[in-house]
Protein backbone atom coordinates (compact mmCIF):
# COMPACT_ATOMS: atom_id res chain seq x y z
CA UNK A 1 0.00 0.00 0.00
CA UNK A 2 2.92 2.76 1.12
CA UNK A 3 5.24 1.59 -1.72
CA UNK A 4 1.80 2.11 -4.43
CA UNK A 5 1.33 5.80 -2.88
CA UNK A 6 4.61 6.33 -3.08
CA UNK A 7 4.49 5.51 -6.92
CA UNK A 8 1.97 7.04 -7.41
CA UNK A 9 3.73 10.17 -5.68
CA UNK A 10 6.55 9.63 -7.62
CA UNK A 11 5.00 9.19 -11.00
CA UNK A 12 2.96 12.47 -10.44
CA UNK A 13 6.32 14.27 -10.00
CA UNK A 14 7.74 12.88 -12.95
CA UNK A 15 4.74 13.73 -15.12
CA UNK A 16 4.53 18.21 -13.54
CA UNK A 17 8.35 17.65 -14.41
CA UNK A 18 7.41 17.34 -17.80
CA UNK A 19 6.29 20.46 -19.33
CA UNK A 20 9.41 21.98 -18.01
CA UNK A 21 11.68 19.24 -18.73
CA UNK A 22 10.81 18.84 -22.36
CA UNK A 23 11.45 22.54 -23.08
CA UNK A 24 14.90 22.12 -21.34
CA UNK A 25 15.74 18.87 -23.90
CA UNK A 26 14.76 21.00 -26.51
CA UNK A 27 15.88 24.82 -25.83
CA UNK A 28 18.28 23.72 -23.37
CA UNK A 29 20.37 20.50 -24.10
CA UNK A 30 20.50 20.55 -27.66
CA UNK A 31 21.50 24.62 -27.81
CA UNK A 32 23.91 23.83 -25.66
CA UNK A 33 25.38 20.64 -27.74
CA UNK A 34 25.27 22.35 -30.99
CA UNK A 35 26.79 25.36 -29.48
CA UNK A 36 29.49 23.08 -28.34
CA UNK A 37 30.05 21.06 -31.14
CA UNK A 38 29.91 23.96 -33.28
CA UNK A 39 32.61 25.56 -31.58
CA UNK A 40 35.41 22.63 -32.68
CA UNK A 41 34.23 23.33 -36.35
CA UNK A 42 34.29 25.75 -39.28
CA UNK A 43 31.17 26.75 -40.80
CA UNK A 44 29.66 29.78 -42.38
CA UNK A 45 26.34 29.02 -41.72
CA UNK A 46 24.92 28.17 -45.45
CA UNK A 47 27.30 25.24 -46.61
CA UNK A 48 25.63 21.93 -45.85
CA UNK A 49 28.70 20.84 -44.25
CA UNK A 50 30.67 21.60 -41.29
CA UNK A 51 34.52 21.26 -40.88
CA UNK A 52 36.25 19.76 -38.16
CA UNK A 53 39.05 21.38 -36.61
CA UNK A 54 39.17 20.17 -33.56
CA UNK A 55 40.33 23.14 -30.75
CA UNK A 56 41.76 25.04 -33.42
CA UNK A 57 38.56 27.64 -33.23
CA UNK A 58 40.14 28.10 -29.64
CA UNK A 59 43.81 28.33 -30.63
CA UNK A 60 43.14 31.10 -33.09
CA UNK A 61 40.84 32.99 -30.86
CA UNK A 62 43.64 32.89 -28.12
CA UNK A 63 46.76 33.56 -30.08
CA UNK A 64 46.81 31.50 -33.82
CA UNK A 65 44.94 33.73 -35.93
CA UNK A 66 46.65 37.05 -36.78
CA UNK A 67 43.91 38.86 -37.60
CA UNK A 68 41.48 37.72 -35.05
CA UNK A 69 43.39 37.29 -32.16
CA UNK A 70 44.56 41.13 -31.74
CA UNK A 71 40.97 41.99 -31.91
CA UNK A 72 39.88 39.22 -29.10
CA UNK A 73 42.63 40.30 -27.22
CA UNK A 74 41.73 44.10 -27.18
CA UNK A 75 38.22 43.13 -26.96
CA UNK A 76 38.77 41.05 -23.83
CA UNK A 77 40.97 43.83 -22.43
CA UNK A 78 38.04 46.14 -22.42
CA UNK A 79 35.77 43.61 -21.04
CA UNK A 80 38.02 43.82 -18.10
CA UNK A 81 37.71 47.05 -17.53
CA UNK A 82 34.01 47.54 -17.70
CA UNK A 83 33.61 44.31 -15.52
CA UNK A 84 35.81 46.32 -13.10
CA UNK A 85 34.22 49.42 -13.61
CA UNK A 86 31.05 48.50 -13.93
CA UNK A 87 30.45 46.66 -10.44
CA UNK A 88 32.86 49.38 -8.67
CA UNK A 89 30.97 52.52 -9.59
CA UNK A 90 27.63 50.53 -8.75
CA UNK A 91 29.05 49.89 -5.26
CA UNK A 92 30.45 53.64 -4.60
CA UNK A 93 27.31 54.76 -5.23
CA UNK A 94 24.74 52.59 -4.24
CA UNK A 95 25.52 51.86 -0.98
CA UNK A 96 25.79 54.99 0.13
CA UNK A 97 22.56 55.80 -1.28
CA UNK A 98 21.17 52.81 0.46
CA UNK A 99 22.94 54.42 3.79
CA UNK A 100 20.81 57.75 3.38
CA UNK A 101 17.49 55.78 2.16
CA UNK A 102 17.56 54.19 5.55
CA UNK A 103 17.97 57.01 7.82
CA UNK A 104 14.89 58.77 6.03
CA UNK A 105 11.64 58.37 6.70
CA UNK A 106 9.55 60.96 4.96
CA UNK A 107 9.55 60.21 1.38
CA UNK A 108 10.99 56.70 1.58
CA UNK A 109 8.85 54.84 -1.02
CA UNK A 110 8.84 58.01 -3.39
CA UNK A 111 12.96 57.70 -3.58
CA UNK A 112 12.99 54.27 -3.48
CA UNK A 113 9.97 53.83 -6.57
CA UNK A 114 11.72 57.09 -9.04
CA UNK A 115 15.45 55.01 -7.83
CA UNK A 116 13.95 51.96 -9.18
CA UNK A 117 12.72 53.20 -12.49
CA UNK A 118 16.00 52.64 -14.88
CA UNK A 119 16.11 48.98 -14.01
CA UNK A 120 12.30 48.01 -14.95
CA UNK A 121 12.63 50.05 -18.27
CA UNK A 122 16.35 48.74 -19.25
CA UNK A 123 16.29 47.96 -22.88
CA UNK A 124 16.21 49.96 -26.25
CA UNK A 125 14.35 52.58 -25.30
CA UNK A 126 16.59 54.18 -22.64
CA UNK A 127 19.83 53.12 -24.79
CA UNK A 128 18.49 55.69 -27.45
CA UNK A 129 17.55 58.42 -24.82
CA UNK A 130 21.10 58.32 -23.62
CA UNK A 131 22.52 58.58 -27.36
CA UNK A 132 20.31 61.62 -27.87
CA UNK A 133 21.96 62.75 -24.35
CA UNK A 134 25.22 62.45 -25.11
CA UNK A 135 25.81 63.36 -28.91
CA UNK A 136 27.38 66.82 -29.57
CA UNK A 137 24.36 68.68 -29.69
CA UNK A 138 22.54 66.91 -26.89
CA UNK A 139 21.41 67.38 -23.67
CA UNK A 140 24.74 66.40 -21.32
CA UNK A 141 27.16 69.38 -23.47
CA UNK A 142 23.89 71.72 -22.85
CA UNK A 143 24.18 71.39 -19.41
CA UNK A 144 27.87 71.82 -19.14
CA UNK A 145 27.65 74.95 -21.04
CA UNK A 146 25.12 76.12 -19.30
CA UNK A 147 27.07 75.26 -16.05
CA UNK A 148 29.72 77.39 -17.25
CA UNK A 149 32.01 74.10 -17.46
CA UNK A 150 31.82 73.89 -21.75
CA UNK A 151 35.12 73.12 -21.40
CA UNK A 152 34.06 69.93 -20.36
CA UNK A 153 31.92 69.70 -23.18
CA UNK A 154 32.64 66.63 -25.86
CA UNK A 155 32.14 68.64 -29.56
CA UNK A 156 32.50 65.08 -31.14
CA UNK A 157 29.87 63.92 -28.74
CA UNK A 158 30.82 61.42 -26.20
CA UNK A 159 30.08 58.69 -27.74
CA UNK A 160 31.89 60.10 -31.09
CA UNK A 161 35.26 60.94 -29.43
CA UNK A 162 37.24 57.23 -28.76
CA UNK A 163 38.75 58.43 -24.91
CA UNK A 164 35.18 58.63 -23.63
CA UNK A 165 33.14 56.34 -25.43
CA UNK A 166 33.71 53.49 -23.21
CA UNK A 167 34.29 55.48 -19.85
CA UNK A 168 30.51 57.01 -21.03
CA UNK A 169 29.15 53.25 -21.55
CA UNK A 170 30.65 52.43 -17.94
CA UNK A 171 28.66 55.00 -16.56
CA UNK A 172 24.86 54.28 -18.64
CA UNK A 173 25.52 50.88 -17.60
CA UNK A 174 26.23 51.66 -13.29
CA UNK A 175 23.67 53.90 -14.16
CA UNK A 176 21.27 50.94 -14.90
CA UNK A 177 22.61 48.69 -11.92
CA UNK A 178 22.16 51.11 -9.30
CA UNK A 179 18.46 50.25 -8.25
CA UNK A 180 19.06 46.91 -7.65
CA UNK A 181 22.69 47.53 -5.71
CA UNK A 182 20.67 49.90 -3.60
CA UNK A 183 17.41 47.53 -2.92
CA UNK A 184 19.85 45.03 -2.09
CA UNK A 185 22.12 47.20 0.55
CA UNK A 186 18.69 48.06 1.87
CA UNK A 187 17.61 45.11 2.78
CA UNK A 188 20.62 44.14 4.85
CA UNK A 189 20.71 47.22 6.33
CA UNK A 190 17.10 46.37 8.39
CA UNK A 191 18.40 43.65 9.06
CA UNK A 192 21.02 44.57 11.13
CA UNK A 193 20.52 44.41 14.93
CA UNK A 194 20.10 47.98 15.76
CA UNK A 195 21.70 47.22 19.74
CA UNK A 196 25.57 46.61 17.63
CA UNK A 197 25.01 50.15 16.72
CA UNK A 198 23.71 51.46 19.71
CA UNK A 199 26.50 49.93 21.57
CA UNK A 200 29.23 51.57 19.08
CA UNK A 201 27.44 54.43 19.86
CA UNK A 202 28.36 53.63 23.75
CA UNK A 203 31.92 53.22 23.00
CA UNK A 204 32.21 56.84 21.56
CA UNK A 205 32.22 55.48 17.55
CA UNK A 206 31.21 58.25 15.51
CA UNK A 207 28.71 58.25 12.43
CA UNK A 208 31.58 57.48 9.92
CA UNK A 209 33.26 55.21 12.11
CA UNK A 210 29.96 53.08 12.60
CA UNK A 211 30.10 52.40 9.11
CA UNK A 212 32.95 51.75 8.38
CA UNK A 213 33.93 49.17 11.12
CA UNK A 214 30.27 47.82 11.79
CA UNK A 215 27.56 48.10 9.10
CA UNK A 216 30.06 48.11 5.75
CA UNK A 217 31.95 44.60 7.27
CA UNK A 218 28.38 43.11 7.71
CA UNK A 219 27.04 44.10 4.60
CA UNK A 220 30.04 42.32 2.79
CA UNK A 221 28.07 39.30 1.89
CA UNK A 222 25.86 41.83 0.02
CA UNK A 223 28.67 43.38 -1.79
CA UNK A 224 29.67 39.98 -2.46
CA UNK A 225 26.59 39.18 -4.51
CA UNK A 226 26.53 42.76 -5.95
CA UNK A 227 29.88 42.34 -7.52
CA UNK A 228 28.88 38.58 -8.52
CA UNK A 229 25.92 40.11 -10.23
CA UNK A 230 27.21 43.01 -12.27
CA UNK A 231 30.67 41.05 -13.12
CA UNK A 232 28.24 38.34 -15.10
CA UNK A 233 25.99 41.21 -16.28
CA UNK A 234 29.15 42.80 -17.74
CA UNK A 235 30.85 40.23 -19.34
CA UNK A 236 27.74 38.42 -21.31
CA UNK A 237 25.65 41.69 -21.73
CA UNK A 238 26.55 43.25 -25.16
CA UNK A 239 23.04 44.66 -25.98
CA UNK A 240 23.93 48.33 -24.96
CA UNK A 241 27.15 47.92 -26.91
CA UNK A 242 25.11 46.50 -30.02
CA UNK A 243 22.45 49.93 -29.65
CA UNK A 244 24.68 52.56 -28.64
CA UNK A 245 27.87 51.98 -30.41
CA UNK A 246 27.99 49.27 -32.13
CA UNK A 247 31.70 48.97 -31.15
CA UNK A 248 32.69 52.24 -32.41
CA UNK A 249 34.34 54.27 -32.77
CA UNK A 250 37.22 52.52 -34.65
CA UNK A 251 36.17 49.53 -32.37
CA UNK A 252 37.12 51.14 -29.10
CA UNK A 253 34.26 50.18 -27.02
CA UNK A 254 34.31 46.46 -29.01
CA UNK A 255 33.81 43.98 -26.24
CA UNK A 256 33.77 40.05 -26.29
CA UNK A 257 30.26 39.70 -26.03
CA UNK A 258 29.94 41.64 -29.38
CA UNK A 259 32.43 40.14 -31.23
CA UNK A 260 31.01 36.59 -30.62
CA UNK A 261 27.77 38.19 -31.81
CA UNK A 262 29.62 39.53 -34.64
CA UNK A 263 31.27 36.58 -35.78
CA UNK A 264 27.87 34.60 -35.54
CA UNK A 265 25.34 37.03 -37.03
CA UNK A 266 27.59 39.88 -38.98
CA UNK A 267 29.75 37.35 -40.77
CA UNK A 268 29.67 38.28 -44.47
CA UNK A 269 29.82 34.57 -45.53
CA UNK A 270 33.21 34.11 -43.80
CA UNK A 271 33.22 30.88 -41.89
CA UNK A 272 33.02 32.42 -38.27
CA UNK A 273 30.30 31.06 -36.59
CA UNK A 274 32.25 28.26 -35.13
CA UNK A 275 34.99 31.04 -33.63
CA UNK A 276 31.64 32.17 -32.19
CA UNK A 277 30.35 29.57 -30.25
CA UNK A 278 34.60 29.13 -29.39
CA UNK A 279 34.34 32.69 -28.12
CA UNK A 280 31.33 32.51 -26.17
CA UNK A 281 32.30 29.03 -24.08
CA UNK A 282 36.09 30.81 -22.99
CA UNK A 283 33.38 33.51 -21.57
CA UNK A 284 30.95 30.66 -20.08
CA UNK A 285 34.50 29.12 -18.39
CA UNK A 286 35.96 32.73 -17.47
CA UNK A 287 32.24 33.38 -15.55
CA UNK A 288 32.43 29.95 -13.76
CA UNK A 289 35.43 30.21 -12.81
CA UNK A 290 34.96 33.77 -11.24
CA UNK A 291 31.73 32.57 -9.83
CA UNK A 292 33.72 30.01 -7.81
CA UNK A 293 36.78 32.03 -6.75
CA UNK A 294 33.40 35.15 -5.60
CA UNK A 295 31.80 32.09 -3.45
CA UNK A 296 35.68 31.14 -1.99
CA UNK A 297 36.23 34.34 -0.98
CA UNK A 298 32.73 35.03 0.63
CA UNK A 299 32.60 32.07 2.57
CA UNK A 300 36.32 32.88 3.96
CA UNK A 301 35.29 36.06 5.27
CA UNK A 302 31.81 34.86 6.68
CA UNK B 1 19.68 68.80 11.44
CA UNK B 2 22.36 70.10 8.82
CA UNK B 3 23.59 66.28 8.24
CA UNK B 4 19.38 65.32 7.03
CA UNK B 5 19.71 68.44 4.80
CA UNK B 6 23.26 67.25 3.64
CA UNK B 7 21.46 63.82 2.98
CA UNK B 8 18.15 65.13 1.35
CA UNK B 9 20.57 67.01 -0.97
CA UNK B 10 21.84 64.07 -2.07
CA UNK B 11 18.69 61.78 -2.30
CA UNK B 12 17.46 64.31 -4.40
CA UNK B 13 20.29 64.83 -6.53
CA UNK B 14 20.26 61.10 -7.27
CA UNK B 15 16.40 61.11 -8.45
CA UNK B 16 17.27 63.66 -10.79
CA UNK B 17 19.70 61.82 -12.43
CA UNK B 18 17.60 58.77 -12.49
CA UNK B 19 14.98 60.69 -13.94
CA UNK B 20 17.25 62.12 -15.99
CA UNK B 21 16.76 60.39 -19.88
CA UNK B 22 12.79 60.04 -18.51
CA UNK B 23 12.60 63.63 -18.81
CA UNK B 24 14.45 64.02 -21.89
CA UNK B 25 11.71 61.04 -23.99
CA UNK B 26 9.64 63.95 -22.79
CA UNK B 27 11.37 66.71 -23.74
CA UNK B 28 12.14 65.32 -27.28
CA UNK B 29 8.77 64.19 -28.07
CA UNK B 30 7.38 67.17 -27.31
CA UNK B 31 9.53 69.47 -29.43
CA UNK B 32 9.13 69.43 -32.98
CA UNK B 33 10.69 68.88 -35.98
CA UNK B 34 12.83 71.96 -36.20
CA UNK B 35 13.68 72.59 -32.38
CA UNK B 36 14.62 69.05 -31.88
CA UNK B 37 17.64 70.21 -34.67
CA UNK B 38 18.74 73.00 -32.44
CA UNK B 39 20.73 72.20 -29.35
CA UNK B 40 19.80 70.45 -25.91
CA UNK B 41 17.69 72.64 -24.25
CA UNK B 42 15.11 71.08 -21.71
CA UNK B 43 12.17 73.09 -22.15
CA UNK B 44 10.43 72.57 -25.24
CA UNK B 45 9.42 76.19 -26.57
CA UNK B 46 6.39 75.20 -28.97
CA UNK B 47 5.31 71.98 -26.53
CA UNK B 48 3.14 69.74 -28.93
CA UNK B 49 1.65 66.34 -28.92
CA UNK B 50 1.44 66.20 -32.84
CA UNK B 51 5.18 64.00 -32.91
CA UNK B 52 3.36 61.68 -30.03
CA UNK B 53 0.23 61.36 -31.95
CA UNK B 54 1.96 60.72 -35.11
CA UNK B 55 4.29 58.26 -34.18
CA UNK B 56 1.59 55.95 -32.77
CA UNK B 57 -0.66 55.97 -35.75
CA UNK B 58 1.33 56.34 -38.57
CA UNK B 59 4.14 54.06 -38.03
CA UNK B 60 1.34 51.90 -37.42
CA UNK B 61 2.15 51.43 -33.29
CA UNK B 62 -0.83 49.82 -32.92
CA UNK B 63 0.50 46.52 -34.53
CA UNK B 64 3.71 46.80 -32.80
CA UNK B 65 2.16 47.10 -29.62
CA UNK B 66 -0.61 44.19 -30.05
CA UNK B 67 2.39 42.44 -31.52
CA UNK B 68 4.46 42.90 -28.14
CA UNK B 69 1.87 42.68 -25.77
CA UNK B 70 1.38 38.39 -27.50
CA UNK B 71 4.59 37.96 -27.10
CA UNK B 72 5.01 39.26 -23.51
CA UNK B 73 1.28 37.39 -22.57
CA UNK B 74 2.22 33.95 -23.76
CA UNK B 75 5.67 34.19 -22.25
CA UNK B 76 4.12 35.00 -18.67
CA UNK B 77 1.47 33.05 -18.87
CA UNK B 78 3.86 29.96 -20.19
CA UNK B 79 6.33 30.44 -17.51
CA UNK B 80 3.79 30.06 -14.97
CA UNK B 81 2.20 27.28 -16.13
CA UNK B 82 4.86 25.25 -16.75
CA UNK B 83 7.28 26.18 -13.86
CA UNK B 84 4.76 26.30 -10.55
CA UNK B 85 4.33 22.44 -11.72
CA UNK B 86 7.95 21.76 -11.67
CA UNK B 87 8.26 24.13 -8.37
CA UNK B 88 5.45 22.36 -6.87
CA UNK B 89 6.99 18.93 -8.32
CA UNK B 90 10.32 19.78 -6.39
CA UNK B 91 9.31 21.29 -3.02
CA UNK B 92 6.73 18.78 -2.51
CA UNK B 93 6.53 15.21 -4.44
CA UNK B 94 9.31 12.65 -3.09
CA UNK B 95 10.61 10.86 -6.82
CA UNK B 96 14.24 9.58 -7.56
CA UNK B 97 16.41 12.51 -9.23
CA UNK B 98 14.11 14.78 -7.65
CA UNK B 99 17.27 16.93 -6.75
CA UNK B 100 19.82 16.41 -9.98
CA UNK B 101 17.07 17.61 -11.63
CA UNK B 102 16.36 20.99 -9.40
CA UNK B 103 20.40 21.39 -9.48
CA UNK B 104 20.65 20.77 -13.04
CA UNK B 105 18.09 23.40 -13.91
CA UNK B 106 19.73 26.05 -12.20
CA UNK B 107 22.95 25.52 -13.79
CA UNK B 108 22.19 27.22 -16.64
CA UNK B 109 22.03 30.35 -14.92
CA UNK B 110 25.73 30.44 -15.90
CA UNK B 111 25.26 29.97 -19.36
CA UNK B 112 26.17 33.24 -21.50
CA UNK B 113 23.35 34.54 -23.74
CA UNK B 114 25.49 34.91 -26.59
CA UNK B 115 26.94 31.10 -26.43
CA UNK B 116 23.53 29.75 -26.92
CA UNK B 117 21.33 32.37 -29.32
CA UNK B 118 23.01 31.12 -32.73
CA UNK B 119 21.86 27.64 -31.86
CA UNK B 120 18.89 28.89 -31.16
CA UNK B 121 18.37 30.17 -34.46
CA UNK B 122 19.42 27.39 -35.95
CA UNK B 123 16.94 25.51 -33.81
CA UNK B 124 14.31 27.77 -34.92
CA UNK B 125 14.98 27.34 -38.53
CA UNK B 126 14.68 23.03 -38.28
CA UNK B 127 11.93 23.26 -36.55
CA UNK B 128 10.47 25.25 -39.00
CA UNK B 129 9.53 28.04 -36.11
CA UNK B 130 11.85 30.61 -37.51
CA UNK B 131 9.88 34.66 -38.11
CA UNK B 132 7.19 32.92 -35.81
CA UNK B 133 5.98 34.00 -32.23
CA UNK B 134 6.26 30.21 -31.25
CA UNK B 135 9.70 30.51 -32.24
CA UNK B 136 10.76 32.68 -29.99
CA UNK B 137 8.29 32.21 -26.76
CA UNK B 138 9.73 28.95 -26.36
CA UNK B 139 13.35 30.24 -25.66
CA UNK B 140 11.76 32.98 -23.54
CA UNK B 141 10.31 30.94 -21.30
CA UNK B 142 13.16 28.57 -21.44
CA UNK B 143 15.14 31.48 -20.84
CA UNK B 144 13.47 32.12 -17.43
CA UNK B 145 14.05 28.24 -15.96
CA UNK B 146 16.01 28.60 -13.65
CA UNK B 147 15.06 32.08 -11.38
CA UNK B 148 11.31 30.72 -11.72
CA UNK B 149 12.03 27.38 -10.86
CA UNK B 150 14.44 28.36 -7.96
CA UNK B 151 11.70 31.10 -6.34
CA UNK B 152 8.63 28.95 -6.91
CA UNK B 153 10.34 25.75 -5.50
CA UNK B 154 11.27 28.10 -2.53
CA UNK B 155 7.95 29.75 -2.21
CA UNK B 156 5.82 25.91 -2.20
CA UNK B 157 8.63 24.65 0.43
CA UNK B 158 7.42 27.33 2.86
CA UNK B 159 3.99 25.90 2.99
CA UNK B 160 3.47 24.57 5.94
CA UNK B 161 2.72 20.61 5.61
CA UNK B 162 -0.35 20.47 7.27
CA UNK B 163 -2.41 22.24 4.82
CA UNK B 164 -1.06 19.32 2.49
CA UNK B 165 -2.14 16.52 5.07
CA UNK B 166 -5.59 18.02 5.65
CA UNK B 167 -6.21 18.41 1.95
CA UNK B 168 -5.19 14.73 1.45
CA UNK B 169 -7.48 13.65 4.32
CA UNK B 170 -10.32 15.26 2.47
CA UNK B 171 -9.40 13.40 -0.30
CA UNK B 172 -8.16 15.96 -2.86
CA UNK B 173 -5.81 14.46 -5.11
CA UNK B 174 -2.17 16.14 -6.22
CA UNK B 175 -3.72 18.07 -8.81
CA UNK B 176 -6.46 19.55 -6.37
CA UNK B 177 -3.84 19.96 -3.48
CA UNK B 178 -1.56 21.80 -5.92
CA UNK B 179 -4.21 23.81 -7.66
CA UNK B 180 -6.82 24.85 -4.00
CA UNK B 181 -3.94 25.08 -1.87
CA UNK B 182 -0.42 25.91 -2.73
CA UNK B 183 -1.18 28.63 -6.01
CA UNK B 184 -3.18 30.87 -3.98
CA UNK B 185 -1.12 30.46 -0.64
CA UNK B 186 1.64 31.42 -2.72
CA UNK B 187 0.20 34.16 -4.77
CA UNK B 188 3.09 36.95 -4.04
CA UNK B 189 5.67 35.11 -5.49
CA UNK B 190 3.32 33.97 -8.89
CA UNK B 191 3.37 37.73 -9.06
CA UNK B 192 6.61 38.84 -8.60
CA UNK B 193 7.83 35.86 -11.44
CA UNK B 194 5.21 37.43 -13.76
CA UNK B 195 6.59 40.52 -13.11
CA UNK B 196 10.05 39.78 -13.60
CA UNK B 197 9.14 37.94 -17.14
CA UNK B 198 7.34 40.05 -18.60
CA UNK B 199 9.21 43.22 -17.92
CA UNK B 200 12.28 41.95 -19.76
CA UNK B 201 9.76 39.82 -22.61
CA UNK B 202 8.86 43.48 -23.41
CA UNK B 203 12.40 45.28 -23.77
CA UNK B 204 14.33 41.78 -25.43
CA UNK B 205 15.66 42.93 -28.21
CA UNK B 206 18.76 40.63 -29.16
CA UNK B 207 17.02 37.32 -29.72
CA UNK B 208 13.76 39.10 -31.59
CA UNK B 209 16.12 40.81 -33.96
CA UNK B 210 17.75 37.61 -35.16
CA UNK B 211 14.66 35.82 -35.13
CA UNK B 212 12.22 38.32 -36.86
CA UNK B 213 12.43 39.09 -40.02
CA UNK B 214 8.70 40.02 -41.16
CA UNK B 215 8.22 43.73 -40.47
CA UNK B 216 4.29 42.78 -39.82
CA UNK B 217 5.67 40.66 -36.43
CA UNK B 218 8.01 43.24 -35.22
CA UNK B 219 7.89 43.90 -30.83
CA UNK B 220 8.22 47.23 -29.93
CA UNK B 221 11.60 47.21 -29.57
CA UNK B 222 12.40 46.42 -33.19
CA UNK B 223 9.89 49.57 -34.57
CA UNK B 224 12.01 51.28 -32.49
CA UNK B 225 15.31 49.99 -34.10
CA UNK B 226 13.93 50.08 -37.46
CA UNK B 227 12.83 53.89 -36.76
CA UNK B 228 16.50 54.80 -36.00
CA UNK B 229 18.17 53.02 -38.93
CA UNK B 230 15.63 54.61 -41.57
CA UNK B 231 17.03 57.34 -43.79
CA UNK B 232 16.64 60.54 -41.65
CA UNK B 233 15.58 59.07 -38.21
CA UNK B 234 14.46 62.07 -35.90
CA UNK B 235 14.98 62.47 -32.28
CA UNK B 236 11.35 63.87 -31.91
CA UNK B 237 9.78 60.58 -33.23
CA UNK B 238 12.77 58.11 -31.58
CA UNK B 239 11.40 59.49 -28.19
CA UNK B 240 7.95 59.66 -28.65
CA UNK B 241 8.42 55.96 -29.72
CA UNK B 242 10.56 55.07 -26.40
CA UNK B 243 8.14 57.17 -24.40
CA UNK B 244 4.93 54.55 -25.80
CA UNK B 245 7.67 51.66 -24.85
CA UNK B 246 8.53 52.61 -21.63
CA UNK B 247 5.07 54.21 -20.11
CA UNK B 248 3.27 50.63 -19.40
CA UNK B 249 6.34 49.24 -17.79
CA UNK B 250 6.19 52.34 -15.38
CA UNK B 251 2.80 51.70 -14.27
CA UNK B 252 3.18 48.22 -14.27
CA UNK B 253 6.20 48.69 -12.03
CA UNK B 254 4.28 51.53 -9.60
CA UNK B 255 1.16 50.02 -9.41
CA UNK B 256 3.03 46.42 -8.49
CA UNK B 257 6.63 47.72 -7.12
CA UNK B 258 6.40 45.33 -3.99
CA UNK B 259 6.48 42.39 -5.78
CA UNK B 260 9.70 43.40 -7.74
CA UNK B 261 11.60 44.04 -4.35
CA UNK B 262 10.39 40.51 -2.72
CA UNK B 263 11.66 38.75 -6.07
CA UNK B 264 14.95 40.17 -6.25
CA UNK B 265 15.58 39.70 -3.03
CA UNK B 266 14.44 36.28 -2.86
CA UNK B 267 16.50 35.84 -5.74
CA UNK B 268 19.75 36.75 -3.84
CA UNK B 269 19.04 34.38 -1.13
CA UNK B 270 18.56 31.72 -2.87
Amino acid sequence: MAARVRGREALTGYIFVLPALALFAVMGVYTVGYGLLLSFARWNGFSPKWTWVGIGNYLDLLYNDPTIAPLVQGAALRTLVVMIGVPLLTVVIGFPLAVALNRITWLRSAFRTVYFLPHVTAGIALFYAWTYALQPEGSINFILHSLGLGSLAQPQGWLGNPATALPTLIVVMSWSAVPVAMVLYLTGLQSIDQSLIDAARVDGAGGLRTMTSIIWPLLLPITGAVIMLNVRDAMQGFQIFLLMTNGGPGGHTLVLGLESYNLAFVNAGRPTLGLSSALGWIMFVVALLLAWVNLRVLRSRT
Amino acid sequence: MKARVVMYAMLVAYALISLYPFLLMVSGALKDSKEILLDGHFIPSNPTLSTLVSTWSDLHFFTYFGNSLIVTGFTTVGVLVVYALAGYAFAVLRFPGNRLLYGMFLSLLFVPGVTVLLPVVILQQNLGLIGTFPGIILPFINGTAPLSIMLLTNSFRSVPGELKESARCDGAGELRTFWSIYLPVSRPALITIALLTAVPTWNEYVLTRVSLNDAALYTLPLALQNLNSSTAPQENVLMAASLIIVIPVIILFVALQRYFVNGLQGAVKG
